[in-house]
């Protein structure tokens, strides 16, 4: 099973997601870097630096997310998990799986309708970058974010019911 | 309707719902309601990019990761120990004022336990400490520090302020200055404790050595410069928040892999991606309660809650009193970082019509929530604490529980002495 074509597949999502989160945190670093040093030692920094920087927070958080949901480590409030037995736990995530898939779901796709509206109506972002390709994370990080809890439901379905292994649950 | 989806909303947070998921359904709800077009959500969240001080938020965090995984922490130890542990209670003044400083650093994230706590344990053992005493004290200091600048959740506050548009500025500048005399008072309340316990206990009581302090001062000539050039720079006034936070990742970036070369490429990665994942839990809680909190005011609902609280509370300090009840409570269930976001958009302006100053306001809810840590039964450090040192929670409780009313006392000093808080800040 772990050889399987479709954890190749997954392993694979997570390198990338992986590479593209410690890209941007690289180059947020070392720009923020450059930024202080241009303003202090030249006098006069690089006016598209900082908007950049703004943009790479969000991506950061967002990207973050996406990675945080992959082991449920969000912040949420954990009496269940801490003082309710396992199969009652289990049982509960079904329900907030689903209902964070769901939500998740919504934000993605009015994320979809806003780039829309941002291409047509050309946003700018800063300089001459078109705000449209920066915003695409809102959608794209809310989609995955609501197929990853929308299979932590479904595993979760599994694990109650106890009739197949968990593995399987990754179609 | 109106009733019910909002305890459904409770239920729903209560039973381990990410809270970035029940924040965004009640924003979702609100504007359905109101037939306002849900693409308002992405607006929202694309407002995080446009505020510039939320850049300190990934790099603050990612050097204070680095500096975790590195052994920056051991040498802060030697170095505190080099020059405060003659004193009596060194130790254990030596543990609380590295915790105070590297949780400032790491922004309260249970990182101080995590990289200190396995330092300072067997060595605050093998100096006779009780073991209960030294449970306590590390895991009680795994929040303090939380009002020393540069600490995450200080300036969370002061951006979630910024967004509220009150008459006085809240300046995160002005935050951590005001952080200063209360977080003090903490760290010498505890230390007075400590020198208290350590009457009998401490056994290898050691005189200062000059040549151990100097060799100490050595080990840390890499780490020095960055408390001074962070601390002496924002409260010096040099530098904004963002760019302390810029310096300080690129620096301990280049120092722990190129300079000291203690953290190998591989680990880089997993460090960076670790550190992120917070980034990315508590931005999307910011992001989607910026659109909840828009709702709300437009909705005016503190306008309605302060009516509700006015009709039976007159006075500023019967309010605390019952702000201090709340909070306590809250920060049992609710992390720092949500505590702010979900509930200063509403406390701030019903706190600032009793006249409470809102920098006084941001200083004692952290002071509060930083009690919340450790207060039993779910206190985040107790599991952390728990899962690190290998002992049941309940030991935890017990450990905690004489850190946790000299705390408290502190607490009602913050709360309601303003002038603490506010000697610094030039009106």
């Amino acid at each position: 099973m772990k050889h399987s074509p479709l954890r190749r597949l997954l392993s694979a999502i997570h390198t990338l997601e992986d590479g593209l989160l410690v890209l941007v945190l690289l180059i947020m670093v070392l720009l923020a870097g450059i930024d202080i040093v241009a303003r202090s030692v030249f006098g006069g920094g690089v006016m598209w630096i900082p908007p950049a920087l703004r943009v790479m927070v969000l991506w950061l958080g967002l990207l973050g997310g996406m990675v945080a949901t992959r082991g449920r480590e969000h912040i949420a409030i954990d009496l269940v998990n801490r003082l309710a037995p396992k199969a009652v736990s289990e049982a509960i995530s079904v329900v907030t799986s689903a209902f964070a898939a769901f939500i998740c779901a919504i934000v993605a796709w009015n994320g979809y309708a806003y780039i829309e509206l941002a291409i047509e109506f050309g946003d700018i972002a800063f300089g001459k970058i078109p705000a449209w390709p920066l915003q695409l994370i809102i959608p794209f990080s809310f989609t995955v974010m609501a197929l990853r809890f929308a299979i932590q439901s479904i595993e979760a379905v599994i694990k109650v019911l106890g009739k197949h292994p968990a593995a399987e649950a990754h179609s | 309707m109106s009733v019910l989806v909002p305890l459904i909303l409770l239920l729903l947070a209560l039973s381990g719902t990410p809270l970035f998921v029940v924040i965004a359904a009640s924003a979702i709800w609100g504007f359905y309601q109101t037939d306002i077009d849900l693409m308002v959500m992405a607006v929202e969240i694309y407002r995080i990019a446009e505020m510039p001080v939320l850049i300190a938020i990934p790099l603050f965090t990612f050097a204070g990761y680095l500096l975790g995984e590195s052994k920056a922490p051991q040498r802060l130890v030697r170095i505190t120990d080099a020059f405060l542990g003659w004193m009596p209670g060194g130790l254990a003044i030596v543990a609380l004022v590295t915790c105070a400083l590297f949780t400032a650093f790491t922004g309260a994230s249970g990182v101080t336990i995590v990289a200190l706590g396995a330092l300072l344990v067997p060595a605050l053992q093998k100096s006779g400490y009780p073991e209960r005493f030294n449970l306590g004290l590390v895991t009680t200091s795994g929040s303090l520090g939380l009002l020393f600048a540069p600490s995450l959740p200080l300036i969370l506050y002061g951006v979630v302020a910024q967004q509220m548009s009150l008459d006085v500025a809240v300046s995160i500048d002005d935050l951590f200055l005001a952080g200063l005399l209360p977080g003090g008072l903490m760290l010498v309340a505890l230390s007075l404790y400590s020198g208290w316990v350590s009457r009998k206990t401490e056994r290898n009581h050691h005189p200062f050595d000059k040549t151990e302090a100097w060799a100490a001062l050595k080990d840390t000539k890499w780490e020095m410069p960055l408390p001074f050039l962070v601390l002496g720079g924002i409260y010096g006034g040099w530098f904004a928040v963002s760019e302390a936070a810029a310096i300080t990742a690129f620096y301990v970036l280049i120092v722990s892999t190129l300079i000291r070369r203690e953290i190998p490429f591989k680990q880089l990665i997993t460090v960076m991606r670790d550190s992120m994942k917070l980034v990315g839990a508590i931005l999307l809680i910011l992001a989607v309660s910026m659109a909840s909190t828009n709702y709300m005011i437009d909705a005016g609902v503190p306008e309605k809650i302060f009516g509700f609280i006015q009709q039976h509370v007159s006075d500023s300090f019967t309010f605390l009193l019952l702000l201090t009840v709340f909070l306590l409570i809250l920060g049992m269930m609710l992390d720092i970082f949500s505590a702010i976001v979900i509930m200063i958009p509403i406390i701030l302006p019903i706190a600032v019509e009793y006249g409470i100053h809102p920098i006084h306001l941001g200083i004692l809810f952290l002071a509060n929530m930083q009690l919340g840590y450790f207060t039993p039964p779910v206190g985040m450090n107790l599991f952390i604490a728990s899962f690190r040192f290998n002992k049941p929670v309940m030991e935890l409780y017990r450990a905690t529980l004489p850190f946790f009313f000299i705390l408290l006392a502190t607490v009602l000093v913050i709360t309601f002495w303003p002038g603490l808080s506010l000697a610094f800040i030039g009106e």
